[in-house]
């Protein structure tokens, strides 16, 4: 019998702390980097020295014959069969092999690996391998590699990878209409994910029986199984991936990496033996994935009156040397806007370009963090050229509930206007804004908009879950959702033990193993809570039906009437209690009736194809909202800049657990503030130059800002519990609002991310100049003196 | 292993660590750690070679422990930066070394890295380097006969002799009429490795300085003095306008050197600040 | 070479060579992987055990050098099923996501707390500046560290009157 948590009745809306939170403060939990098999071998990758070269021979001979050396595979051990992330909505850009073949593409690039005793003998042994390159030209700039003549390093022409033309209403005529008109350039760096745990994986591949075993640190054990089941010719139900807890993702491991592949195949030349890569802390961040670089030009149009007219321009993306998810990384770069403000006029084409830089791929935000950085700075400037508080323009402009954007997205729950409201009134901002410039301090705001329960990945993008009560009464949830710790196991379970009417400590959840957890396509796009949360929800119906069938049955009551509310079995027509419901289980176990219950649900969020020539159609089930100030203090001798404090409201339809979701928008903001100061990966003709937490800087505990917390519940009409996603929304806006805050504070505009010190001093600098220029006390040339 | 094969030695009194040292080649003292074994780990990566012998002196209980010698203190060498940091004994001069300490890296490696081995690591950033100039501190080496080496920090420093014996301890004189102020920049934010730092002692006579130590730390170079600015000041009077006026009088070399305009600007910022924070100081 | 170790009150033989770590010996040799390995450069803090009453970074520290030294690891914390205050408080307090940088987290806090149950707002960031923490922001550690505090200084003078203030359910929506 179990010991119930009272405390945990009704647990939707309750701050229960995570689910498997006492395996991860008494450090029992398993990630795959703490998991030794028997016999384990290691294994390392074989990686290409050069940005850019032809491969004409690999001899692995010495190497083979290296004591300890037990599996070398290359290309050749493949079928070359080309994966991707975006096979659905972008067939060509399926572009990268398991292991390359005939070319290398960025220092790093993986032709092979090792598998061998011991690291020392892994490492020696790639030594032996001797790789005969003929070196080609290559191209690290996006807009040197657009240009005619540039190295192809794909069959792209002109290396441009995905063209996106978004193009709605009559963007000339609407620039003519416009009182006020401006343009800006926007650069945004790359940036690493920085994941704590590494990217790991053992590979096992049981050689009679020809099945794959892959643990795996990874968001998408099912789109890893989809891979590995295409590139190495097997069924799916043959390719078992497990993923154990994750020592957090952020987008870097959502798709496969080839060690995973390699991992695999040199386990099936070792005879089966496991075999385990790990990545070191360098190659964490030199060949795992990285935020895309864009270049975002902007022209704009406004009436007086502060009508956003028109938004024009073109968005660049530095991709690196293979697709990975950068085409919807692009897209989502441009139609964000379209879920912020409420605008006819739209033209903006997005270029997702290859370079010979490492591979840009998924990150938290998903291009909205260099969108809304540069379109929310831009807007400030919009509605400082025509005079008006930044706020009020924003409110004017802000989408509302329950209508279709030009795009066709349809935004039923929105609550991006009381999220401005309620971040402004917590912020103090009619006090604050515009009126503290003499100590230096400023306020500035950025809003954004994300999909929560989108289809961009494959053609149904369905969850499913099951869930399983046991004869004592104990409930098993499985999902396929993978918890990369922001808690989704938790808030599912949470979301199962409420619609079942028992106590979240019943639960006990297993997720992310392809063998035996339904389908889900994984963690990313803000998606789990919305689509996996819907799943869970209709698995633990279905359970409690099972369980009403029984004692309706023996009660001889019609089911209609029967309910579980907080561990009881109900009679609804006159609330009087049958049974509480431990008694209901032995029941459904009991000699007569030995009835499993094993309650199952599957969804698909409501959505309309997208157009991705296009990008129309409704492509999410839900969208969420968000308003984020910032308030700063810059040392104009230094130029550095502190954070006083961070406001956040953030539009989440219904906290299935307040505390995770206020953890999620503090870790959110903390990232957004160290991507906008400081944090930026650096390459020097295509090497990482700062390859280690030395020298690319992190967020830490010192000088970590207040940040206060507003969570706006709008109850979705198709969330589970009116709940939406969440996690991602709140990093989008956050560089715009420093931007916008440091200009406030000091009237500077920085337009290039990172803002460091000495862009701040250098535009300090200028502008004094400038204005010692125009003031007419001081002759010109008194002042060039 | 991140490590190549080595030897490891625990010798349990100083005599033990200085006989050994002189006697073992390829031989390097493990003091705290955080600098060597970071840079045996560099190495085997690189494919470098790496030292046969480690002497460790974690167990010289000899060489721990901040006490006072008549009027100077006496750091023991493998005493690590937070227990100086916690020392009561840390007044007048002396109590610039806890905003010292409190900078230096993160809190583990203040747990583990000592004040000797902040010195004599010969990394191109020592955070005591520019402070324990100004404090005028003298560095006691003791080789295997037990033969005694004094020699100040500044020497120590500008010499970059390669000490063949054991660091045993460092002093430093108490000195109730100095006043001592520490100004550092860090590259780009709170979370950021420092960039510069500088340290300004004097003791002052009314309004004037008196044997005022102007000392400078670097990224790519060691601490080192700047005793044109340090003429300056003997010869002025401490007044609101001296941080400015400081700025005419640098030996530029020092702090241009190898310098980016932003580094250049921020040593100049270093030096109004710490020398305003100086002047607030007085009595 | 042999030596004895002492780890969480116990004594443990093992075997060791010069040039292995105390985080390689913990993890590859005893089968402790609580104690993780992320940057093994002495950057991120995740190896940080307690050496004496030291917090201490293990990717940095040499096995041979901590013979006859108490070393306290995230295993060692936990009273059989009861987990140690500021484990609990980590728990309740939402403090963990990932829970990777988490147990270097728990052994800084721990250290910090031992020697100073009331820490400022300012003692705690210099004490985890060592420690990275890529999900959480820091905030809900801070609120961890001084909810452990509090429940550290009532075992030690334990109060009639004391309320117990924290359940799971309360939750500011200011941080």
């Amino acid at each position: 019998m179990q010991t119930i948590n009272k405390d945990y009745v009704n647990p939707v809306g309750k701050s229960v702390p995570k689910i498997d939170g006492k395996g991860i403060v008494t450090g029992q939990i398993k990630y795959v980097f703490d998991v030794n098999l028997p016999n384990m071998l290691v294994g390392k990758m074989l990686r290409s020295p050069h940005p850019h070269a032809r491969i004409l021979s690999i001899d692995t001979s010495k190497a083979e014959k290296l004591p300890g050396v037990k599996a070398i595979v290359t290309s050749k051990d493949t079928h070359l069969i080309k994966y991707g992330s975006n096979e659905y909505f972008f067939p060509h850009t399926v572009d990268q092999l398991p292991l390359e073949d005939e070319k290398v593409r960025y220092i790093g690039d993986e032709i092979g690996a090792v598998a061998a005793v011991d690291e020392e003998t892994a490492e020696e042994a790639l030594k032996l391998i001797d790789v005969k390159y003929e070196l080609l030209p290559a191209v690290f700039d996006m807009e040197d590699a657009m240009k005619p003549g540039a190295p192809a390093i794909h069959e792209a022409m002109n290396n441009i990878a995905v063209i996106l033309p978004v193009n709605f209403g009559n963007a000339d005529r609407a620039l003519k209409e416009s009182d006020y008109i401006r343009e800006d350039i926007f650069r945004t760096q790359a940036a690493a994910h920085s994941s704590m745990e590494p990217h790991v994986c053992i590979g096992q591949w049981e050689n009679f029986s020809n099945k794959i075993t892959l643990w795996s640190s990874s968001q998408a054990p099912f789109k890893c199984r989809e891979s590995l089941a295409k590139c190495l010719k097997m069924d799916l139900n043959d390719v078992r991936v497990i993923k154990l807890a994750v020592g957090g993702g952020f987008g870097s491991k959502l798709e496969m990496l080839p060690m995973d592949f390699a991992a695999c195949l040199l386990s099936q030349k070792a005879g089966g033996l496991p075999v385990k890569i790990t990545y070191t802390r360098e190659e964490e961040f030199s060949f795992s994935r990285r935020k895309h670089g864009m270049i975002y030009k902007l022209k704009s149009g406004v009436k007086k009156d502060g009508t956003l007219m028109v938004m024009t321009g073109e968005v660049i993306a530095d991709g690196g040397a293979y697709c990975s998810y950068g085409p919807t990384v692009i897209a989502a770069a441009i139609m964000r806007t379209f879920m912020v403000y409420k605008i006819k006029n739209f033209r903006i084409n997005g270029y997702r370009v290859y370079t010979n830089n490492p591979i840009s791929g998924a990150i938290r935000g998903f291009g909205g963090v260099q969108s809304g950085f540069s379109v929310e700075s831009h807007i400030d400037m919009l509605a400082k050229g025509i005079g008006m508080d930044p706020v009020e323009f924003r409110m004017k402009n802000a989408t509302d509930p329950n209508m279709v954007t030009i795009n066709k997205m349809y935004l039923s729950s929105n609550g991006l206007k009381e999220c401005i409201t309620k971040a402004t009134e917590a912020a103090d901002w009619k006090n604050k804004h515009g009126k503290m410039r003499n100590m230096s301090r400023g306020i500035g705001i950025g809003i954004a908009a994300d999909v929560m329960g989108s289809k961009m990945y494959k053609s149904h993008e369905s969850a499913g879950s099951i869930v399983k009560v046991e004869e004592d009464g104990s409930v098993y949830l499985f999902t396929g959702a993978a918890d990369t710790g922001q808690g989704s196991n938790t808030a599912l379970s949470q979301i199962a033990a409420h619609e079942l009417g028992v106590s979240y400590s019943r639960i006990r959840c297993k997720s992310g193993d392809t063998e035996i957890t339904p389908f889900d396509t994984g963690s990313f796009a803000s998606r789990v809570t919305f689509i996996s949360g819907n799943a869970t929800k209709r698995a633990a119906n279905d359970a409690k039906k099972q369980i009403l069938s029984v004692v309706a049955e023996e009660f001889k009551a019609a089911i209609e009437d029967l309910d579980i509310i907080a561990e009881q079995v109900v009679n609804k027509k006159d609330n009087s209690v049958i049974m509480n419901f431990d008694k209901a289980l032995d029941l459904c176990y009991s000699f007569n009736y030995g009835r499993q219950i094993i309650g199952r649900g599957s969804y698909n969020p409501k959505t309309t194809p997208v157009d991705f020539r296009t990008a129309e159609g409704n492509v999410s089930g839900s969208y969420g909202f968000e308003a984020q100030i910032a308030e700063v203090e810059v040392d104009r001798e230094t130029g550095q800049v502190k954070i006083i404090k961070m406001w956040d409201a953030h539009d989440i339809g219904k906290a299935i657990n307040p505390q995770a979701v206020i953890g999620q928008i503090e870790g959110s903001m903390a990232m957004g503030i160290g991507y906008t100061l400081y944090e930026d990966l650096k390459f020097k003709n295509g090497r990482v130059v700062n390859a280690n937490f030395a020298n690319y800087r992190l967020p830490k505990s010192l000088g970590t800002p207040p940040m206060e917390t507003i969570l706006i519940e709008t109850i979705d009409p198709e969330g589970p519990f009116g709940a939406k996603g969440m996690g991602e929304a709140s990093l989008l806006p956050t560089s715009a609002a420093i931007a916008n805050a440091i200009e406030d504070a000091v009237g500077v505009r920085i337009k290039e991310l990172p803002i460091t010190p000495d862009k701040i001093l250098k535009a300090l600098k200028e502008k004094e100049e400038q204005e010692r220029l125009k003031s007419p006390e001081t002759p010109v040339s008194a002042a060039r003196g | 292993m991140l490590l190549n094969p080595l030897t490891f030695y625990a010798p349990q009194s100083l005599q033990e660590a200085t006989k050994l040292y002189a006697s073992l080649s390829e031989a390097r003292i493990l003091a705290g750690g955080t600098f060597l074994l970071n840079s045996l780990k560099l190495l085997k990566r690189k494919g470098l070679k790496t030292p046969q012998n480690i002497i460790s002196l974690r167990k010289v209980e000899e060489l721990k422990g901040v006490k006072f010698a008549g009027d100077s203190l006496s750091i023991g060498s493998i005493t690590v930066i937070n227990d100086l940091f916690n020392s009561a004994h840390l007044t007048d001069n002396l109590a610039i070394l806890r905003t010292v300490c409190r900078n230096i890296s993160t809190n583990p490696i203040r747990n583990m890295a000592t004040i000797g081995g902040n010195l004599t690591s010969r990394y191109t950033w020592t955070e005591l380097g520019a402070p324990l100039i100004a404090l005028e501190a003298m560095l006691n080496f003791v080789g295997p006969n037990g033969e005694q080496e004094q020699i100040s920090v500044e020497e120590f420093f500008k010499n970059g002799a390669k000490a063949t014996k054991i660091l045993s301890h460092v002093s430093i004189r108490r000195d109730k009429t100095a006043t001592v102020s520490y100004y550092r920049v860090k590259k780009m934010s709170d979370v950021d490795v420092p960039l510069l730092g500088v340290c300004i002692k004097t003791n002052f006579i009314g309004d004037r300085f008196s044997k005022t130590r102007v000392c400078i730390n670097n990224t790519i170079t060691f601490a080192q003095r700047d005793s044109v600015l340090e003429e300056f000041l003997e010869k002025s009077e401490a007044s609101k306008n001296i941080p400015q006026e400081a700025l005419e009088h640098l030996n530029t070399a020092i702090y241009d050197n190898r310098s980016d305009d932003y580094k250049k600007a921020m040593f100049r910022v270093a030096i109004k600040r710490a020398l305003a924070d100086l002047i607030g100081r007085k009595k | 070479m042999k030596m004895t170790l002492n780890i969480n009150r116990k004594e443990h033989e093992v075997d060791i060579k010069g040039h292995e770590t105390l985080l390689e010996v913990l993890r590859d040799q005893l089968g402790m992987t609580g104690t993780k390995t992320s940057c093994n450069e002495s950057e991120c803090g995740a190896c940080t055990v307690i050496i004496g009453k030291k917090a201490t970074l293990s990717c940095i520290t040499l096995v041979a050098n901590v013979a006859g030294e108490e070393v306290t690891t995230i295993e060692g914390l936990a009273k059989g099923e009861e987990l140690h205050p500021v484990q609990q408080a980590f728990l309740d307090n939402g403090a963990a996501q990932c829970g990777f940088c988490i147990p270097g987290m728990i052994m800084s806090c721990t250290a910090l707390l031992n020697n100073n149950p009331n820490p400022t707002q300012e003692e705690m960031e210099y004490a985890l500046d060592g420690n990275i923490c890529r999900c959480t922001g820091y905030l809900k550690i801070f609120e961890a560290i001084r909810d452990a505090g509090g429940r550290l200084s009532e075992m030690e003078a334990p109060k009639e009157s004391t309320f117990y203030r924290h359940t799971p359910e309360t939750v500011s929506s200011k941080s």
